[in-house]
């Protein structure tokens, strides 16, 4: 399976000319900023208050999210694919996702799910929210390891005093 | 400064010939891509050591190519489009430091494969050059300085030894093995203790396992797991006879007469400085793909397919371990004969294999080789247990409902697993050449993996399965599943350099030594002709050792043989 192809794949921008662009520094962080807000509404949706997991607000877990995507560990084409596939989503809202009322969000969002690229892009951002929940807290989110808590699960000790390994 | 030996890489056979020389004097040099992480520095990070590429390279810098038949003809991916990463951890002891430790002898008909089965069409199954009594006292000595523990137990497939048990009793035991034991037994099957390299008392400058629930995929912070940085390169720095470089990678290995390596060409990895390195004998060990990967990377006029590869043999013959694996969730309500609380205690082992199935031959599924099998809990790590329990019928699963089924899942039910080994039958469409466009950042060709199997190793996977998934039900486990496929797992390679008297048929000579280049060795897993049907570890090292020796030997200038 050819990642890139996969990816890209029933994106209805055809995104796929701007992708390696969009490794392009500037170009990339102002797509990131406005991404930010339709991924966190995502993130909040899939993860809100009053579950028997900690919720997306309580864990910063967007913050979580742009560190990790960013950081040099990070695949560069799923990078992109994270950014492009916000923005898929409010261009199949007009612009309006995070303005939504939760039904209209399930809505929206189970319709996106049903196209291949925004099931790969919900799951993706449903990874990379678990990733923050569940890691260690040295990475900013699980704060107080309220996810290990819920899941009576806990990381292994020696605990990270650095992230990503930087001895 | 010439060395008496350079050795390239430092995982299990890298580090074993390093020890042996090293205790006999000799000036040894141990050049490793990766860096040093020290006992007291690793971590149980689930995030960098288990979904990122931190011990191993960034794939978009150093990867390989895959093959895959495609309407009749071979595409090579790179690894950095498919995400499928064929390191296993580039970091000084090697993946020997990320093992989960599960070992075992191969069996002495291992060793005669062709000569007791016969051939399979297809395959191209030989003889080993030795047998197993040959490997044996290295097998012993592995099994010591590794420090594998387990307790013997008389079985038919159960390799004979030349002492009478393990030098230490098994690590600690979750009660689901009493479950696994009544289970097996109702069904007439054996279960056995699995050896494994974890100490479960100190012994000497490392310290018993203190049950961290995160061993595979992690580094060990007590020293317990005989990792080839704990058993072999620690030792082996204490006689001051080592020079361990981390962060070089050798290019290319420099043969200026015909028969003789004189130096590797290095890189510093980090500041990206070219430099030589001068030995009278040069050990390869770089994992299997990688070692023959690097052999043909060094052709020069004198050898222009390859080093070592008059016969053409280099590369060919690339085998894996075959097989899969399967599992059953243990649920709260429905357990039977242990307390969900024992099953649910974290960090202690599951020990236990099943060699029944080894050879098989029945009055109606007929005669012919299986394999082995090793239980386990499903692996522990967080993130990907949760991530793992985000779907039903194919549709993402979030919102409350995500909450209540995760904390249901991991606090009502733990599952359990089992692993299959099989022999990867080797062939002709399994095997590493150089890709001819694709190079890593250092500039040289990466290696060009051509990954199919034979289908006789889906047939007996799919076989051994079966009954494994029988014993799951016996244990009440719920939503059972299998999987056999013909994906080889990257972290179980061998071949490549087939060893044998012949030099027209094989790289190597029984002691490893290449058959065109005297000075030259190859010490990893390279050298297997056949795989056998358990992981490769012990053996690895067992080999090692025994080519250690002949190499002291030869520096002594002894006779050879």
């Amino acid at each position: 399976m050819k990642r890139r192809k996969f990816l890209i794949l029933g994106s209805v921008l055809g995104l796929s000319s701007s992708l390696m662009g969009k490794n392009n520094s500037i170009v990339f962080s102002k797509s990131l900023k406005s991404a930010e807000k339709t991924i966190q509404s995502v993130q909040q949706h899939l993860f809100p208050e009053g579950s028997q997991i900690p919720s997306a607000r309580s864990m910063n877990v967007t913050q979580f999210l742009l560190e990790t995507i960013t950081h040099a560990s990070y695949d560069k084409d799923i990078r992109v694919f994270v950014i492009e596939g916000a923005e898929e989503l409010e261009s199949r809202e007009e612009g309006k996702f995070t303005s939504l009322s939760n039904e209209e969000k399930e809505r929206a969002l189970r319709a996106y799910e049903e196209t291949h690229y925004g099931s790969n892009w919900l799951s993706r951002i449903m990874t990379l929210t678990m990733e923050g929940m569940f890691s260690d807290p040295i990475y900013g989110s699980n704060v107080k390891e309220a996810g290990w808590k819920a899941l009576h699960a806990y990381g292994g000790v020696p605990r990270p005093t650095t992230r990503y390994i930087k001895l | 400064m010439k060395y008496d030996v350079v050795i390239v890489g430092s995982g299990a056979s890298g580090g074993a010939v390093a020890y042996t020389l090293c205790k006999a004097g000799y000036k040894v040099a141990v050049l490793e891509k990766g860096r040093l992480i020290k006992r007291d520095e690793f971590s149980k990070d689930e995030l960098a050591y288990a979904r990122r590429d931190i011990v191993t390279p960034n794939l978009f810098e150093e990867y390989h190519t895959i093959e895959e038949k495609i309407e009749g003809k071979w595409v090579a991916t790179p690894t950095h489009e498919s995400g499928w990463s064929f390191w296993n951890g580039n970091i000084v002891g090697g993946s020997s430091n990320l093992m989960s430790g599960m070992l075992h002898r191969m069996h002495p008909d291992d060793f005669r494969l062709k000569s007791k089965y016969g051939e399979i069409k297809g395959a191209n199954i030989v003889d080993w050059p030795i047998s197993y009594e040959e490997l044996e006292p290295y097998y012993a000595l592995a099994e010591e300085l590794v420090g594998i523990t387990g307790k013997y137990e008389k079985h038919l497939y159960e390799p004979p030894r030349s002492t009478a048990d393990f030098p230490q009793p098994p690590t600690k035991e979750n009660a689901v093995v009493k479950l696994i034991d009544k289970s097996c037994k109702a069904l007439d099957i054996v279960p056995l203790v699995t050896p494994r390299a974890v100490l479960s008392r100190d012994k000497g400058h490392r310290n018993a396992c203190y049950y961290s629930n995160f061993c595979g995929s992690y580094g060990c912070s007590s020293g317990a797991k005989g990792s080839s940085r704990e058993s072999m390169i620690k030792p082996a720095l204490a006689t001051g006879n080592l020079t361990l470089m981390s962060n070089t990678c050798v290019k290319t290995l420099h043969v200026g007469k015909k028969d003789e390596v004189e130096y590797a060409v290095v890189v510093d990895t980090v500041t990206g400085k070219e430099k030589k390195i001068s030995a009278k004998l040069f050990v390869v060990a770089a994992q299997a793909h990688e070692s023959a990967r690097l052999l043909l990377n060094s052709a020069n006029r004198y050898h222009p397919h390859g080093l070592a590869n008059s016969s053409g043999e280099l590369g060919k013959n690339l085998i894996f371990s075959a097989g899969g694996s399967g599992q059953g969730e243990l649920h709260k309500e429905s357990l039977k004969h242990i307390k969900f609380e024992d099953l649910m205690t974290t960090g202690l082992f599951v020990n236990r294999s099943i060699l029944d199935w080894y050879f098989i031959d029945h009055w109606w599924d007929g005669k012919f080789k299986g394999g082995s099998v090793e239980f386990m809990f499903e692996h522990q790590n967080i993130i990907s247990r949760a991530n793992k329990n985000n779907e039903e019928d194919g549709k993402l699963v979030w919102g409350k409902a995500l909450g209540e089924r995760l904390t249901k899942r991991f606090t009502e039910s733990k599952s359990i697993r089992f692993e299959i080994f099989n022999d990867w039958l080797p062939n002709d469409d399994c095997f590493v050449a150089l890709d001819e466009t694709h190079k890593d950042k250092y500039g040289m060709p990466v290696g060009k993996l051509r990954l199919e199997a034979h289908p006789q190793d889906v047939k007996v996977g799919k076989y051994i399965a079966q009954k494994c998934e029988r014993v799951l039900e016996e244990m009440g486990a719920k939503n059972i599943y299998s999987s056999i496929s013909s994906a080889p797992p990257q972290n179980l390679v061998a071949g490549g350099c087939r060893f044998g008297d012949d030099p027209k048929t094989s790289v190597l000579n029984k002691y490893c030594q290449a058959h065109d280049v005297p000075n030259l060795f190859v010490a990893d897993a390279s050298f297997m002709p056949t795989g056998g049907s358990v992981p490769y570890t012990w053996t690895i090292y067992a080999n090692a050792l025994r080519v250690a020796e002949h190499i002291v030997q030869k520096l002594q200038k002894k006779p050879l043989s």
